[in-house]
């Protein structure tokens, strides 16, 4: 580190000179990319508040390795290096930053949170660094591209998601007192104000907003209050730690609304927990909104994809989160990028790994619900549009209705 | 010992520190400079509190949130007002220093135990009123200056370049903070020297005494107080830059002030070069408890254990140390 020596400069000269040569002989000058690997980066929760998303990490690692066995892609394998963030922005940054300066990774990839992936955005794009299927599902991903173009979302949007349920509430419970905790930051208010659009003229419906901070230790208060205003239908807009603590603290006050969680909150291994840590009653009826197969559901358990799923954890993953619905996201993920990197070709650089990802159609995704295509053009940058409503019953979520667009 | 001899050690131990933060970076990983630069701002923070509190006695627990007021300062003037980064710092200092007369402003009534309440309320309040005025201070996200001011940053997107040097950012925040730490500290210890100090130090060693000597106390205490948020100030509008140009309530709650409390006296209250080695306990201790083991509430268990054993061992803090250790030399000189 420090000023550049004497012997630093020779040294820098020797190495380009190095650098410029392999480069010469066939090798490829884009950052991160040699002949023989692809290296991407990326921060997760390992720890922290909300560590029960590592499996988005973990699960698309062993699914890289699984390709890697099997090949690799177009001759390269992928490494991927996750760091933990512990979903503190200010360590995303720092994370983040040495994975582009010190590491040089080619890509960042599957950054987790709507916050840790906002405070990266503007270096990432400046550096033309691609921002590749952030784990957020706030609409600015596909809707600001024409800001940020190297950067890309992945999930059905925030937005689009709270809309179903306001216009399922407002369609089936006309009457109904709509109290909502959420998560005070621009993931839990992009998640109201889809809400309000949902329902439309009836946005008058909701009579409390409670936010949380993810910093806070519970949410014991904030239920008290909705249930003081005579909420009968509780939208708990949160991540997996505060949506169990919900359903809890309601059950502590012998308070039992309908209610709706949203999907990053609602993974039947969360739920599981939160039956635990309340009362099976207490969860029965939740609703919430699918786009990946359950690995938990007996409707998926002699599925191929799962099958597949569970034999990539045993090998490569300890065999651990075989029951972990975030490890399916994972792979989800991780099948969309190779796809990607596939179609960017066998010169891969960073504006044509840009260009495969904006140019996705993929129908054979084996772990997303069957019927989801994962589909973008150059103007329409949501990956996922689809997903299905579920009823949480006996224990498991029940699909009902059809396949919906998530816009 | 003479006068000149006297100020000669000044002098050698001047070049020493300068000499030691000029090579340091040469042995330090890229992470450990960053933790040394946040180190930094705690150095100069502390040399605030030790002037408020080790040469004119007065007990303030509000420290953290003087640093508050500085960083918010460089955050807000930098992310809304298009000032870059650097040029905020001394800005910082001079708000927080208007902040620090305000704090000091009880301290012309009230003494001892119920003025550290009174500053410790201030602490308790900062984060719920700089969420409460989310319009300017970006609520409980806080600002993010790495997103909202990329290019106002210094060495945000890579190397910084200096007098034709090239410096990695962590270097430069690393000898941009203890460069001002040092500047501060040699102002502060021509402060204690001078008029000003010995009245602080009057007002310290007896009220009543200072009082009938002729020193108005209740404006030494406010300009105490008033010094002591400048280098607050500095030093959190240095804080915003060495924790990756970020920062939110929860940086600063009333846990920094207590922090702040603790380098002081463990570094030595009156003692100046105890100062960096207080803000080297309080920046690595806290680490080194959280990995000796994480069982729940096993670190705060070693940080208070360590703080304990040290004020034991040592009671005039770390300082009081090195002075034990150059007495016997300056003496002979």
């Amino acid at each position: 580190m420090g000023a550049m020596g004497k012997s630093r400069v020779l040294f820098g000269v020797l190495s380009a000179l190095v650098i410029v040569s392999a480069a010469s002989a066939g090798g490829s000058s884009t950052p991160g990319v040699t002949a023989k690997q692809i290296l991407i980066g990326g921060t997760t929760p390992l720890s922290g508040p909300a560590s029960a998303y590592a499996a988005v990490a973990k699960g698309a690692d062993a699914y890289f390795k699984y390709v890697n066995d099997h090949g690799g892609v177009l001759g390269r394998s992928i490494k991927y290096k996750y760091e933990d963030d512990a979903y503190d922005p200010s360590q995303t940054i720092a994370k983040v930053r040495d994975l582009v300066q010190s590491d040089k990774v080619f890509a960042i990839y599957n950054t987790l949170g709507t916050e840790q992936n906002l405070a990266v955005r503007s270096y990432l794009n400046q550096l033309k660094v691609p921002q590749l299927l952030v784990a957020s599902g706030a609409s600015t991903w596909g809707n600001d591209y024409k800001k940020y173009p190297w950067t890309i979302g992945y999930q059905p949007s925030y937005r689009g998601e709270a809309a179903i349920y306001g216009r399922y509430i407002a369609k089936t419970r006309p009457t109904a007192r709509i109290g909502v905790l959420y998560q005070n930051d621009a993931y839990g208010k992009e998640l109201i104000a889809g809400l309000q659009r949902g329902l439309g003229k009836k946005a008058k419906l909701i009579v409390s907003k409670q936010g949380y901070d993810v910093t806070d230790t519970d949410v014991k208060s904030q239920i008290a209050r909705l249930k003081s205003k005579k909420v009968n239908t509780l939208m708990v807009f949160a991540t997996p730690k505060f949506a169990i603590q919900s359903y809890s603290s309601a059950r502590l006050l012998g308070w039992r609304p309908l209610v709706f969680v949203n999907v990053v909150a609602s993974a039947s291994n969360t739920m599981t927990i939160a039956a635990l840590a309340s009362s099976k009653r207490q969860t029965e009826g939740s609703i919430s909104l699918a786009f990946l197969k359950d690995p938990i559901n007996p409707r998926w358990v002699n599925d191929k994809a799962v099958k597949l799923f569970r034999t990539i954890l045993k090998k490569y993953n300890g065999g651990e989160g075989l029951t972990d619905y975030y490890n399916v996201y994972g792979m989800s993920s991780a099948f969309t990028l190779v796809d990607a990197l596939r179609h960017s070709g066998k010169n891969l650089t960073r504006a044509s790994v840009m260009h495969a990802v904006t140019h996705l159609n993929e129908r054979n995704n084996p772990f997303v619900l069957p019927g989801i295509v994962v589909k973008t053009t150059a103007t329409s940058r949501f990956p996922i549009t689809q997903a299905r409503l579920e009823r949480y019953h006996n224990g498991q979520w029940v699909y009902f209705g059809p396949l919906v667009h998530v816009g | 010992m003479s006068r000149v001899l006297r100020v000669a050690m000044g002098v050698v131990i001047a070049a020493a520190a300068v000499a030691l933060v000029l090579v340091l970076p040469h042995w330090l990983s890229d992470a450990k400079a960053a933790e040394l630069a946040r180190a930094g701002c705690f150095f100069i923070a502390i040399i605030g509190l030790n002037l408020v509190t080790g040469y004119t006695g007065q007990i303030s627990l509000g420290q953290g949130a003087l640093m508050a007021v500085g960083a918010y300062t460089t955050a807000i003037l930098t992310a809304d007002h298009g000032f870059r980064d650097l040029w905020t710092i001394p800005l910082a200092g001079l708000v927080a220093m208007a902040a620090g007369f305000a704090l000091g402003l009880p301290a012309r009534r009230l003494s001892g135990l119920y003025l550290a309440l009174a500053t410790f309320a201030f602490a308790v309040a900062m984060p719920a009123l700089l969420k409460r005025f989310s319009g300017l201070t970006g609520g409980s996200q806080g600002i993010n200056l790495f997103d909202q001011a990329l290019n106002r940053s210094t060495g945000a997107l890579g190397h910084v370049h200096v007098l034709g040097w090239t410096l990695a950012t962590n270097d430069f925040l690393f000898y941009l903070t203890w460069g001002i730490g040092l500047v501060l500290a040699g102002a502060a210890w021509l402060l204690v020297r001078g008029r000003i100090g010995r009245a602080f130090r009057a007002v310290r060693d007896s009220e009543v005494a200072a009082a009938s000597a002729g020193i108005n106390t209740g404006f030494y205490k406010t300009l105490a107080f008033g010094i002591s948020g400048f280098y607050a100030g500095v030093g959190g509008s240095l804080f915003v830059l060495a924790s990756n140009w970020f920062v939110s309530p929860s940086t600063f709650g009333f846990d920094k002030s207590l922090l702040l409390i603790v380098g002081a006296v463990v570094g030595g209250l009156g003692s100046l070069a105890g100062m960096a080695l207080g803000a080297l306990f309080i920046q690595f201790v806290p680490d080194w408890a959280a990995n000796v083991s994480n069982a729940p509430g096993a670190p705060s268990v070693f940080f208070g254990a360590a703080i304990v054993l040290v004020m034991i061992l040592l009671p005039g803090g770390l300082g009081g140390l090195l002075r034990r250790l150059t007495e016997p030399l300056t003496r002979r000189l």
